[in-house]
């Protein structure tokens, strides 16, 4: 056996010197499986060699975001950095980070979601929806405050606003309502019944397997769970007159400042922010919710503004306030 | 850090890793006693299949044993813990009654079976408390499984979190400041292990042959069944729920079960591999400085004193105690320098993490073998004017070759599973635990179970092969002796 050992480590050596310096360097906090394909497609179409880098639950948006803010302090190496929810793009930004382009693949996206500088875009977004039952009878949420209610409250759940888009939901309830009103909220719906879960697709999980009626959750988990054969609908929030209307959370796609391919990162902003991208996201497992006005949906995909209404975010704002209202929400909720 | 919610954090993450510690004692120790001194139908295949639960990831039993049983709560997460890391005190124990004096053995089995069982715990009490103790130490650091388990109930948190949550604020220094706590329990448990480790060489043979296994012929089929149940409750149960779950769908869906099990396979194999191999290349290279080093850093522990030895301890277990991310922040800080581009983006940071971070895995596997070594051998190859070099290599681990390549591949199994550095450099970005968890977030739950289960045969060839080759040796052994 200890005769192998010199053979090992030559075939080891080899796999470590292997590998070429990348045309580009994506870090990319979507679904590996969604971004992976159209990565490779974009690699195929442009010649170009691109290092892909993802993100896992466990540190939802913020190991890849963690990593760009570490990496920026010495020695920089990501050219774009997309991202499936806004909040932490805006840390980014905020940093000084990142680069501004306005893509003309962009030019039909409406201005709510586009830096008016171009340091972000928005694209494919998510939408927050209360996922229910269908084979059983019983009342499902149509507003916010619905939740605070025991007869809604006791047979739902929503995972704690402690990361991904629950804590920029909570975030944007803290600069509609005020930052005491969403603790205030929050501690409300706990001491109605409303059970509490660490993520958006475990609720989700757990609805699907009966244990909920319905959960808050994002419109890709919903659309998953439909997907897999169980009697789930969706609903969106606060629809109608004198209705905030229901939160809208996009991917969002940056060029960092500090990246060394330029070029072929405007070339992959101008590949992924375009209609063919979205509808190919839209027509995905995770139905994303297409921006561009003339994106082609799939059944089942609801057109923002023509088939649900959307709340109006100062998304600034929210990039601003976010940090704080994590640092917040974790005194609050890790015990 | 002192107020009263991260105390209850504290506490909470105390009770329930001792709870967990002891819970894998009481599943690991009589598992190694019945499955190494007593003969019964198939006894050699669960010697063989006992290490194996260690190498399930815990977060795929705890999804495994939710879907089972719909347990929920902290003592879910300590069920699970407990299941998980049950082959460290069974390991321990069957070590130990490997070496048991064959003495004392017939000496105690003249008095009688009961006092023969009596004398078997007696000697493999102690290994099973280090084993206990190392369960202690990775239930306490591990988060994931209390928080899958919190969303099926209610919402509760342990300290780990804590840590995580500040990190993950951008506040790194208070992160620092909160794996402190967990830090110090750690070294104490691993100075404890130390101490009974070193009560425990007292009890045991420098050699000879090892007791014959008891035979009672009238508890044969009770002993058979009752390890039986403990196997299935270790690796059977999870592992078949995990099979079900690659083709698990809703009641309105029109797919069967094996045609959506088939597709996650299917996908498992064509969209991971390149990711296994990634990661078994830097998990490997790791191994490989295990090799050479695990030995090395074990002799100076075994021919130090006081604070020199104390020294080393402490060097060798503070990369193990500190958090995953913590390391790879300093990772980045350290490597991701202009000149050092090309080092940054290889394979050698991760394998140099996973290396010191599980090194002191390897180095307790070669320290507990070595020393049983006679010392006389090796005074006599020192007179014989031999180096350090060639006493360490040739005269301690020529006959310990397995222990050796167990250690090594110990810190191969554990690479493999380790993800929170992995996602921040950037030669493991893509690897199998980055795409699983990345699959298990985004609800890919057919493929999760079948990746899952590719990568728990991967990890489990090799050591199944281990297992084999003691089990071979051994009896070779003993055909030789009689």
């Amino acid at each position: 056996m200890a005769r192998l050992l010199p053979a090992l480590v030559g075939l080891l050596l080899c796999l470590s010197c292997s590998g070429s310096n990348p045309d580009l360097v994506v870090y990319c906090a979507l679904d590996q499986d969604l971004s992976e394909p159209l990565i490779l497609e974009f690699e195929q179409r442009t010649g170009l060699k691109v290092q892909a880098q993802y993100d896992v639950e466990r540190n939802k948006t913020v190991g890849l975001v963690q990593r760009i803010l570490h990496e920026a302090e010495s020695h920089p190496h990501a050219d774009v950095f997309w991202n499936n929810e806004i909040a932490h793009t805006l840390r980014l930004q905020h940093a000084g980070l990142t680069e501004p382009y306005q893509s003309p693949a962009a030019a039909t996206i409406p201005s709510a979601f586009r830096d008016p500088e171009g340091h972000w875009t928005g694209f494919a977004a998510r939408a927050r929806v209360v996922l229910y039952r269908t084979d059983q009878d019983l009342p499902v949420p149509t507003k916010l405050d619905d939740f605070l209610k025991p007869e809604f409250a006791q047979h739902g759940a929503m995972a704690a606003p402690l990361t991904g888009t629950t804590l920029t939901n909570a975030t944007v309830l803290a600069q509609v309502r005020g930052r005491q009103a969403m603790l205030d909220w929050f501690a409300a719906a706990r001491a109605a019944g409303l059970a509490f879960g660490s993520g958006n697709a475990d609720v989700m999980r757990r609805t699907a397997a009966g244990n909920f009626h319905w959960c808050f959750t994002d419109t890709d988990d919903a659309a998953k769970a439909i997907d897999q054969g169980h009697p789930l609908a969706i609903r969106y929030l606060e629809q109608g007159d004198g209705h905030t209307g229901a939160l809208l959370i996009p991917n969002t796609l940056c060029l960092l400042k500090s990246g060394k391919n330029q070029k072929a990162a405007r070339q992959f902003a101008d590949f992924i922010l375009s209609t063919e991208v979205e509808a190919r996201l839209a027509h995905s497992i995770s139905r994303q919710i297409p921006l561009h006005e003339n994106t082609q949906i799939p059944d089942g995909v609801g057109r923002p503004g023509v088939d649900f209404q959307v709340m109006d975010v100062d998304w600034a704002q929210v990039g601003a306030k976010i940090g704080d209202i994590a640092r917040l929400l974790q005194t609050e909720f890790v015990r | 850090m002192l107020d009263a919610r991260t105390g209850l954090l504290l506490w909470r993450s105390l009770w329930m890793a001792s709870a967990a510690g002891l819970f894998a004692i009481a599943l690991g120790w009589p598992y190694a006693i019945f499955a190494c001194r007593f003969q019964f139908p198939g006894a050699s295949l669960f010697r063989m299949l006992m290490p194996l639960p260690l190498l399930l990831p815990p977060l795929m039993v705890a999804q495994a044993w939710f879907g089972l049983s719909h347990m929920t709560g902290p003592w879910a997460s300590v069920f699970t813990f407990g299941v998980c890391y049950a082959p460290l005190p069974a390991l321990m124990a069957a070590r130990s009654l490997r070496h048991q004096s064959a003495s004392s053995h017939h000496a105690a089995l003249l008095l009688g079976p009961r006092f023969a069982l009596f004398e078997m715990l007696r000697i493999s009490f102690l290994p099973a408390l280090v084993g206990g103790c190392f369960a202690f130490l990775f239930s306490s650091a591990d988060f994931a499984v209390p928080d899958y388990f919190a969303t099926v109930g209610d919402l509760f948190h342990v300290y780990a979190a804590e840590i995580f949550g500040h990190s993950r604020n951008d506040d790194f220094t208070a992160g620092a400041t909160a794996s402190l706590p967990l830090l110090l329990l750690g070294f104490l448990a691993l100075l404890g292990c130390a101490h009974l480790q070193h009560k425990q060489n007292n009890f045991e043979t420098q050699g000879g042959p090892a007791p014959a296994p008891l035979r009672l012929p009238t508890w044969r089929l009770s002993i058979g069944l009752g390890m039986s149940a403990l196997l299935l409750l270790l690796l059977l149960a999870p592992l078949g729920r995990i099979v079900f779950e690659t083709g698990m769908q809703g009641p309105l869906s029109d797919r069967s079960w094996l045609e959506v099990s088939g597709q996650a396979f299917h996908d498992a194999v064509s969209r991971g591999r390149a990711d296994v191999l990634r990661t078994l290349s830097y998990a490997g290279l790791a191994g490989l400085f295990c090799l050479l080093l695990a030995p090395l850093w074990a002799h100076m522990l075994l021919h130090s004193k006081g604070k020199i030895r104390m020294l080393l301890l402490v060097a060798l277990t503070l990369p193990l105690l500190v958090p995953s991310v913590a390391l790879g922040f300093g990772s980045i800080l350290m490597f991701n320098q202009p000149w050092l581009d090309s080092f940054y983006l290889s394979i050698w940071p991760p394998a140099l993490l996973v290396a010191g971070r599980f090194l002191p895995v390897a180095v307790w596997v070669l320290v507990a073998r070595m020393s049983r070594s006679p010392r006389n051998q090796e005074e006599v190859a020192a007179l014989a004017g031999c180096s350090s070099w060639l006493r360490i290599f040739r005269y301690h681990l020529g006959p310990m070759r397995s222990t050796w390549f167990l250690a090594a591949g110990l810190v191969v199994a554990f690479g493999v599973r380790e993800l929170d550095f992995a996602i921040l450099l950037p030669a493991a970005n893509q690897s199998a635990a980055v795409r699983y968890y990345n699959a298990l977030h985004f609800s890919r739950d057919n493929f999760v179970a079948a990746y899952g289960l590719v990568l728990a045969v991967l990890l489990f060839l090799p050591v199944m092969l281990h297992a084999w080759w003691l089990n071979f040796t051994q009896s070779t052994d003993d055909n030789s002796l009689s």
